[in-house]
């Protein structure tokens, strides 16, 4: 993996000094950038055009079995966060207060409430998912769930889970976490899932206590055809059983195409466009298994031209919004379902990186 | 706060007496003793003294009804009271009386009524009140008016130290319905970081669930949440806007009255209002990332801040004028939000001092994912519309930028990305603003990132965004150069390459840029200036950076000279509006100003930078094609910059083309020459424009423009042609000196 490190994403970090205005023949920290170091912009960020094949993780065994069912379970909206200003995995408990005291006060417009103390329907508790986490540099993921008491249940009845929200950072550029200041915590990739007044009070208050930003991160169609070679990889495995893509075609009126592949179909088409493994294999084993985008861009063309030659149409010309597997589901607009725990972590993998992606700096 | 009383000028009380004393003063040799206790004396005879001594050593239980003493006393001081205000003493007094109950309840509203002060209210009297309040059976509407009252002069009270310490004892008032908004109120004003606590805020708490939402008690513990997140939060709704109700009304005009009369400065706090949200704000936003966070205080704190020391840290948010930022300049606790900053001009001059590498860095991340979601990432293509608010963030950071004087990282970032996407029209001048800010590129980068996708516009855009263009590179010029002979200087850097190197970029790398900058504006305007044939606003543009760019030695401190390229040279020099070749005259003479003092210098110092032959060269033959056009008539001439076949020029039948661009031909100056015709010869009918090349009329012809207001010619003739005169080369005119 660190190969094929392509996207260096130099960041503000190893070019900011301490600033003494009386000894510097250099810009301010505001500003700064020299020769010797450089902005990120300097630098193009791009997606990584080689990725290791999924492994299937054992990740039942690392993880919470609870936590890991509400994970698979979920269909989630994706956003990216600029990394967290003082974010502490020790605070969470006070979090959780303060998070809840918020969502109370937003919703009660004009009453004012207590931090400490309970706050009517909702309670939000914050917990570490450990075993998540994949390379030294990641941060610990962290499940937000906000719960909602009935008045009128029972007292033993558990309350319902209403919104919940995954902050993670699976296998983030080494070179861009490193960077940061030691105050700053980054998990780029937020995967939210329950009422949008909550995603948004949830949101506002990130920003209000952590000082970072939330915008909404799509799967571009690179990604998408990513998760396809990815997932259609795991046939061996762990049947994808279908390949479903849905493509749209600017004609008027705009034509939506459902096309899909039987899972072994897929996995033929897939293993014939793979590069001979023995070619390369003189190298480190870990590489053996690393799938480079030409392959995928390979794939993509065998099944667009296995179309073209029953129906006519040219998919090229069209855009991919959604893929689903047996083992999950992504579409263009920012919604993902990760059906199999065991390939969790090479989606996620490829979603933080989609996130990274996004930073401004 | 009120601060400007006047001790020293005696309270009303005592003015008349002074005054009956100075008139009556028989002898002046008296002792001071003597007048001071002449003065006690007179004063003791003064009704006011008198009435007050009464309402002091009035014993309790007195009666009031049919006490003629007590109505006469009271009207008296009433008198006072409205008319001139109560000296501090008098208020201590009344104050007293009324609140001890002594004559009853009856009269304290009266009293209360008149206590106009004016000057100061002292502290203790306010003090001892309160302590009333808590033990005296006062009726509910007098401790209401009590409490207005010290609301109505809060500002005059002159010390507030005693108060704060019994915030207590007066918090425990807000469980009196009737005195709660007030109390509240009165706490609003009080309350300092210090007095937020967990149970003062659970009593408000107990108070809004049983009062409901009450704008008292939310603006009070909205305070609270100022001071100490971590203990409360409350979202307030926008038609909650309001402060405290305005609770001055019995006193307000006799107050403005005595103040006026008084020709005080005391200010009450008559109209203090909280200001929860500005009207703007709540306005529904198309655009939520552009919207400046609010300024608020930090909830989440790092976990070591729960000591002493962090406890007397000032949130930004309490900060209202620039003294109290000066004051409290040690001790500012960042807000939780960095692009609040922007919001205010006050936290500007903070930020300006940050030395916080994360407060940065929180600021860039929030600017860039402004930036970036606005026009970058917008998938309903939000960003290719015009829009007001748009223009306003744009604004916004632009000024603070000016303010800054430097760019953000953040939005240098982004620019590198936007440039590549922009169409050039879309908030063009802020666009350019903000690239004029960009610091310097090193050279090896600076192609790509900047005149790649710079050039694309250039010359696919109109002749508009083209003079925008230079204008904006003459702006990053500028704030380079400007930027360099500042650290330069506070490094003290000599001026040499082996001098020492800086951390982030060396003078050599600096240079490089610069070079870089300045070519490729010569670049784009060769051939701008021809795709837009020579177009005069175009070429004022490009001779602006020009005259930035022949100045960097002198000016600027930086070791580096570069000439304009022929192609911005010969159309200043052919062109057709006077300005232009009198400005070209000028960068000329600014130029080789430059060049011979880096000449000289080169002389003093080993170390001083080389400028190459080449250099000298190319300004020697621009300097000889100057001279040869304008003042010796010798256009075309072999071996110079432009050349035309013999042939050619002779087809083209103009006679003596030689001439055609000397002072006299040259289409710039042609009417002067025919102006100075006539004023030199009125009577000739016929005009003979070779006359003025005369040895004698030619000099009253060049003293003649010179007076036209063309200064850079008349510095570039002094400088390069005049000396000459005196080597005489027989043919009477002039070569030009040259630069070695």
């Amino acid at each position: 993996m660190e190969r094929h490190h392509n996207s260096v994403t130099k960041t503000p970090l190893d070019r900011v000094q301490r600033r003494s205005k009386s000894k510097s023949y250099r810009q301010s920290l505001r500003s700064c950038l020299g020769a010797t170091c450089l902005t990120p912009a300097l630098t193009t960020r791009r997606l990584n055009i080689s990725r290791r094949a999924p492994k299937s993780h054992n990740i039942t065994e690392k993880v919470n079995p609870e936590q890991l069912a509400l994970m698979v379970k979920t269909e989630w909206q994706l956003s990216y966060v600029t990394p967290l200003y003082q974010f502490r995995h020790t605070q969470l408990k006070s979090y959780s207060r303060q998070l809840s005291a918020f969502i109370a006060a937003e919703k009660q417009q004009g009453l004012a409430v207590e931090v400490e103390g309970s706050h009517g329907s909702f309670r939000v508790s914050f917990s570490v998912v450990q075993g998540m986490s994949e390379a030294a540099d990641d941060a610990e993921t962290v499940l937000i769930q906000i719960h909602l008491k009935r008045l009128f249940s029972r007292q033993d009845e558990p309350a319902k889970v209403v919104w919940s929200g995954l902050l993670t950072c699976i296998n983030g550029s080494p070179d861009y976490l490193r960077s940061l200041p030691k105050d700053f915590t980054c998990l780029p990739l937020l995967c939210s899932s329950g009422a949008e007044g909550l995603t948004s009070a949830v949101k506002s208050w990130f920003q209000q206590t952590f000082d970072c930003y939330f915008g909404q991160l799509e799967i571009s169609h690179t990604s998408l055809q990513w998760m396809i070679a990815l997932w259609t990889n795991c046939q061996t495995e762990s049947a994808i059983q279908f390949l479903k893509m849905i493509w749209t075609l600017p004609v008027v009126p705009p034509l939506k195409v459902t096309y899909t592949v039987n899972g072994q179909d897929a996995w033929e088409l897939w293993s014939s466009v793979r590069k001979d493994p023995q070619k390369e294999g003189n190298g480190e084993d870990e590489d053996e298994n690393s799938i480079d985008i030409e392959e995928v861009m390979r794939f993509m063309q065998g099944l667009k031209s296995h179309f073209y030659r029953h129906f006519r149409l040219d998919l090229s010309a069209g855009k991919l919004d959604q893929v689903s597997t047996a083992l999950g589901s992504a579409k263009c607009s920012g919604m993902i379902k990760i059906s199999n725990s065991k390939y969790m972590i090479s989606t996620l993998t490829l979603l933080t990186e989609c996130a990274l992606l996004k930073m401004p700096i | 706060m009120a601060a400007s009383f006047n001790r020293s000028g005696p309270s009303d009380l005592e003015t008349s007496s002074v005054n009956d004393q100075s008139v009556s003063s028989r002898s002046s040799n008296r002792s001071v003793r003597v007048a001071e206790k002449e003065r006690r004396k007179n004063e003791a005879e003064d009704p006011v003294v008198l009435a007050l001594k009464y309402f002091n050593d009035v014993e309790a239980g007195t009666p009031v009804n049919g006490n003629d003493e007590v109505e006469k006393q009271l009207v008296l001081v009433e008198k006072v009271g409205y008319s001139r205000g109560l000296s501090p003493d008098a208020i201590s007094v009344m104050l007293e009386f009324a609140m001890s109950l002594r004559m009853g309840t009856t009269l304290c509203p009266r009293v209360l009524k008149c206590l106009i002060p004016a000057t100061t209210v002292p502290q203790e009297a306010v003090v001892r009140a309160v302590v009333w309040l808590g033990v005296g059976k006062i009726p509910a509407t007098t401790q209401v008016l009590f409490v207005k009252w010290v609301l109505t002069v809060f500002d005059m009270i002159d010390e507030k130290d005693q108060l704060r310490a019994i915030y207590g004892f007066i918090f425990n008032f807000v469980t009196d319905e009737n005195l709660c908004p007030f109390i509240c109120h009165l706490l609003y004003l009080l309350t300092r970081k210090e007095s937020v606590r967990v149970f003062r805020v659970r009593k408000l708490l107990e108070l809004q669930s049983k009062l409901g939402r009450q704008p008292f008690l939310l603006h009070l513990l909205s305070l609270y949440k100022v001071f100490c997140p971590e203990l409360v939060t409350l979202s307030i709704p926008s038609r909650m806007r309001s402060g405290f109700k305005n609770h001055t009304s019995p006193w307000k005009s006799a107050l403005l009255f005595v103040q006026k009369r008084n020709g005080s400065q005391v200010s009450s706090n008559v109209s203090l209002a909280v200001t929860v949200k500005d009207k703007t704000s709540t306005r529904k936003r198309k655009h939520h990332h552009l919207e400046l966070p609010k300024l608020s205080s930090v909830v989440n704190k790092p976990a070591q801040t729960e000591t002493s020391s962090s406890r007397k840290l000032v949130p930004l948010t309490q900060l209202h004028s620039f003294a109290q930022l000066l004051e409290n300049m040690h001790r500012i606790e960042l807000p939780s939000q960095m692009g609040s900053l922007l919001g205010s001009s006050m936290a500007l001059h903070y930020l300006d001092c940050v030395q916080d590498e994360s407060a940065l860095l929180r600021l860039n991340f929030w600017l860039g994912y402004s930036l970036h979601e606005e026009f970058l990432f917008c998938s309903d293509g939000g960003a290719s519309q015009y829009s007001e608010e748009v223009l306003q963030f744009l604004n916004r950071l632009l000024s603070t930028q000016h303010f800054l004087q430097e760019g953000f990282s953040s939005s240098e970032a982004f620019l590198y990305k936007f440039l590549t996407v922009w169409d050039g029209a879309l908030y063009r001048p802020e666009i350019l603003g903000l690239l004029s800010n960009i610091p310097v590129i090193p050279s090896s980068q600076i192609g790509r990132l900047l005149f790649e996708p710079l050039m694309q516009l250039f010359f696919t855009s109109s002749l508009f965004f083209k003079c925008g263009l230079i204008e904006c590179l003459n702006n990053m010029l500028l704030k380079w150069l400007t930027w360099h002979s500042v650290y330069a200087l506070e490094d003290d850097l000599d001026i040499s390459l082996h001098s020492h190197t800086s951390i982030n970029m060396t003078l050599s790398g600096f240079k490089d840029s610069v070079m870089e900058l300045v070519l490729f504006v010569g670049r784009l305007a060769s051939v701008g200036l021809q795709l837009e044939g020579c177009h005069s606003v175009l070429l004022s543009f490009v001779l602006d950076f020009y005259e930035t760019a022949c100045d960097t030695f002198l000016k600027y401190g930086l070791p580096l000279v570069l000439l304009p390229p022929s192609g911005v040279f010969y159309p200043a020099l052919l062109a057709s509006d006077p300005v232009s070749v009198d400005r070209l005259a000028y960068i000329m003479y600014r130029y080789k100003a430059n060049l011979t003092s880096a000449k000289n210098q080169e002389k003093v110092t080993e170390q001083a930078f080389h400028i190459s032959r080449q250099t000298f060269r190319e300004f020697n033959s621009y300097i000889a094609v100057m001279a040869n056009y304008l003042w010796n008539s010798r256009v075309f001439h072999p071996g110079m910059g432009v050349q035309l076949e013999k042939e050619l020029l002779l087809k083209s039948n103009v006679p003596e083309y030689w001439t055609s661009f000397d002072l006299i031909h040259h289409p710039a100056f042609m009417s002067y020459a025919i102006d100075f015709h006539r004023k030199c010869w009125p009577g000739r009918k016929d005009m003979d424009l070779n006359s003025i090349k005369l040895s004698k009329p030619w000099g009253w012809y060049l003293e003649y423009l010179f007076t036209q207001g063309f200064d850079g010619l008349k510095l570039f003739f002094q400088g390069n042609v005049r000396q000459q005169k005196a080597q005489g080369d027989g043919q009477g005119d002039s070569t030009p000196t040259q630069a070695r």
